[in-house]
């Protein structure tokens, strides 16, 4: 394939030999430092140093186009070979991540020391995203100058890319994520690291109820002997509701009556909606041979014991414990300025309150529906709006490419 | 369900074929919108159900290239992958249940999942093209084919696949508190995207070496395919929140 002559290295202009060796010293250098001084840590990058290096990275971009766009490196960063063997790099140390379960604890040493289990904590990783950026600058810059109108979807992807990046690397030493665990009726001013470690928080919170939704039971067989579903019964599983009916392993199953809340009150229940209430059915159900038996299902609950319906030996009706459909907690919120006011924390709807956000994290599972607690995540990441800016531009610069399609040309063989 | 529709191989009657074809695609619409309706949530949470919509998207996408460009082999080989893709769910029925968990139930989930599953059609007509054209180019035969094709789809493809990425990055936000974790399926997402990125500059740069650039295009299809299935399966997803449920 190689038609052109040999063109000898580091004469410019430069091209993907360049890059190459450009890519293994990166590599090289980035293993020497990650093996003499370790992996990264957020906390070095923290406000104002990663304020500074994203400014000076960015200044230095600008100025090295607008002054030494002769020089061999940086004419060599604005063009494709550059982007092309960048990429490469970044894809290359991806995929190791992609293939390695990233979590130091569950990997042999070597792996931990080689940086591979945190990458994107590894030297290797951050000379590849500088180069990365660096190219990605350069091209950006290049294009702007002198500016078109034809340029702009060019602009808005690269630009846009560049900020995301950039703003994503350096703003995570600024991110703040901790849990706050509510009980009931306790106003809580501190939240929990990964640590353990307690943080005071600017704002206190109350947790008012926590609420559940949860979707409607099913209904399977299982194996009385060890509680095991039988397999077969699975994909005929069906949802329990007035008036269901199904067949799962040849018997015909009937829901004659469901109640999501109910307790058991001799051998039968009834609705209430006491704490610790559990979900119900009363079905009828008819056997291959014609057999008829009914009787009551329930999945039990952390107070009451659950209940199956003998079909025979090696067969037992059962209920499945309900899924969440929804859940939230009804808090009260105080501010260090005096506010008070009470928000729903759910999940997927998160609340900002002071250049925070709180997400519904959890409650206490073994209780589900009834739980006392629940623990709210508060985040905090003042880099987000550059990162959405850079998002917002790279979205609309997606539409652009879009319509880059040409009419094709019927392909000329050499034939 | 409207399997055979598809089989459509006729070249005399080719009303009756286009009729056959828009109606098997009509069909699977109509069982895709039954579907939502009768599971009350949006059909787009299991791998099977994610394969649904890929079976309805990717003849759409053949279609319109073919309509477009006039490449009838896409066609066949779009509906031929489509009948793979449904006979695999008839083979395998799921457990269609209602359920769907707290942090799915978003305005996020429809866009996120349909421009992904679209994106992942058109990218998989691409790389039809690109098989194509390692065929063509290795063995030198099948003129009908270009990579300019291929560069077309890519463009439309990449624009999707930005698109879902950039959808899943927001509604992340809400959902899980970061718009970026690098979970598993977001690092193979990640690879996926900077794969046809690749492509893209490469074709750029060196129109003339399409062997090359059509080989970046497999490549990159070989980690779609990993991104979208291959995930569920390896060791560093262990703790992923993007399995789908099987």
């Amino acid at each position: 394939m190689e038609t052109r002559k040999k063109r000898p290295v580091w004469v410019s202009p430069w091209d993907y030999a360049e890059g190459w060796l450009f890519v293994a010293g990166l590599l090289l250098t980035g293993l020497a430092l990650q093996l003499i001084k370790g992996g990264l840590t957020r906390e070095a990058l923290s406000w104002p140093v990663n304020g500074i290096i994203g400014l000076l990275l960015t200044v230095s971009i600008v100025i090295g186009w607008i002054f030494f766009r002769k020089n061999n490196l940086i004419n060599w960063l604005s063009r494709v070979p550059a982007a092309i063997t960048s990429i490469t790099m970044i894809t290359f140390l991806v995929l190791l991540m992609g293939f390695t379960l990233q979590e130091d604890a569950k990997n042999p040493l070597w792996v931990q020391k080689l940086g591979l289990s945190n990458m994107t904590s590894s030297w290797p990783f951050l000379l590849g995203i500088v180069f990365f950026l660096c190219a990605l600058g350069m091209a950006t810059m290049k294009r702007l100058t002198p500016f078109s109108g034809r340029n702009i979807g060019f602009f808005l992807n690269h630009a846009g890319l560049y900020i995301i990046v950039l703003a994503g690397i350096l703003g995570a030493a600024d991110l703040n994520r901790f849990t706050m665990h509510l009980q009931e009726g306790e106003v809580v001013w501190f939240a929990n690291d990964d640590h353990g470690h307690q943080i005071p928080m600017p704002l206190a919170l109350e947790l008012k109820s926590f609420n559940m939704e949860e979707f409607n039971p099913k209904v399977t067989v299982i194996n009385p002997a060890d509680n095991s579903m039988i397999q077969e019964a699975i994909p005929d599983m069906f949802e329990i509701k007035d008036g269901n009916r199904g067949t799962i392993l040849g018997y015909d199953i009937e829901i004659k009556k469901f109640m999501m809340l109910s307790s058991m009150i001799e051998d039968r229940y009834e609705a209430v909606n006491n704490f610790g209430a559990a979900p119900s059915a009363f079905v009828h159900v008819t056997a291959p041979d014609g057999s008829v038996k009914e009787g009551w299902v329930s999945s039990g609950s952390f107070m009451m014991p659950h209940r199956f319906l003998e079909l025979n030996k090696m067969y037992s009706l059962a209920m499945t414990l309900p899924q969440s459909s929804h859940y939230s907690s009804d808090v009260m919120i105080y501010t260090q300025s005096g506010d008070v006011y009470e928000q729903r924390i759910e999940v997927n709807h998160p609340v900002s309150v002071e250049g925070w956000k709180l997400y519904q994290y959890s409650y206490d599972d073994r209780f589900g529906r009834w739980s006392p607690t629940s623990v709210i995540e508060v985040i905090r990441d003042p880099w987000l709006p550059v990162v959405y800016t850079g998002i917002f531009m790279v979205l609309i610069g997606s539409i652009y490419l879009m319509t880059q399609g040409k009419a094709p040309e019927k392909y000329e063989g050499d034939e | 369900m409207s399997v055979f529709f598809f089989s459509e191989k006729s070249r005399a009657l080719n009303v009756i074929a286009h009729l056959l074809y828009i109606s098997g695609v009509l069909i699977l619409t109509l069982f895709a919108i039954l579907l939502w309706q009768e599971l009350d949530r949006p059909p787009l949470r299991t791998l099977g159900e994610t394969r649904l919509w890929y079976a309805l998207f990717l003849p759409l996408t053949g279609y319109i290239t073919y309509l477009r460009w006039n490449y009838r082999w896409i066609i066949y080989y779009s509906g031929f992958m489509a009948i793979v893709f449904l006979g695999i769910n008839l083979i395998y029925p799921d457990n269609y249940d209602r359920t769907l968990m707290p942090a799915l139930q978003s305005v996020w989930f429809i866009p996120h999942v349909i421009v992904y599953i679209f994106a992942y059609a058109i990218l998989g007509v691409s790389a039809l093209v690109a098989i194509k054209g390692l065929y063509t180019e290795y063995f030198g035969k099948g003129k009908d084919w270009s990579p300019q094709l291929a560069d077309n789809l890519v463009y439309l493809g990449l624009g999707f696949l930005t698109l879902g990425l950039l959808f899943g990055a927001l509604w992340g936000k809400d959902a899980w508190g970061h718009y970026w974790t690098w979970d598993p399926k977001e690092t193979w997402a990640f690879l996926t995207w900077i794969g046809y990125l690749a492509y893209i500059h490469f074709r750029y740069h060196k129109p003339q070496k399409v062997i090359s650039a059509m080989w970046i295009l497999a490549l990159a299809f070989v980690f779609l395919l990993i991104c979208w299935f291959g995930v569920n399966y390896l060791p560093s997803a262990a703790n992923s929140v993007h399995t789908y449920t099987q």
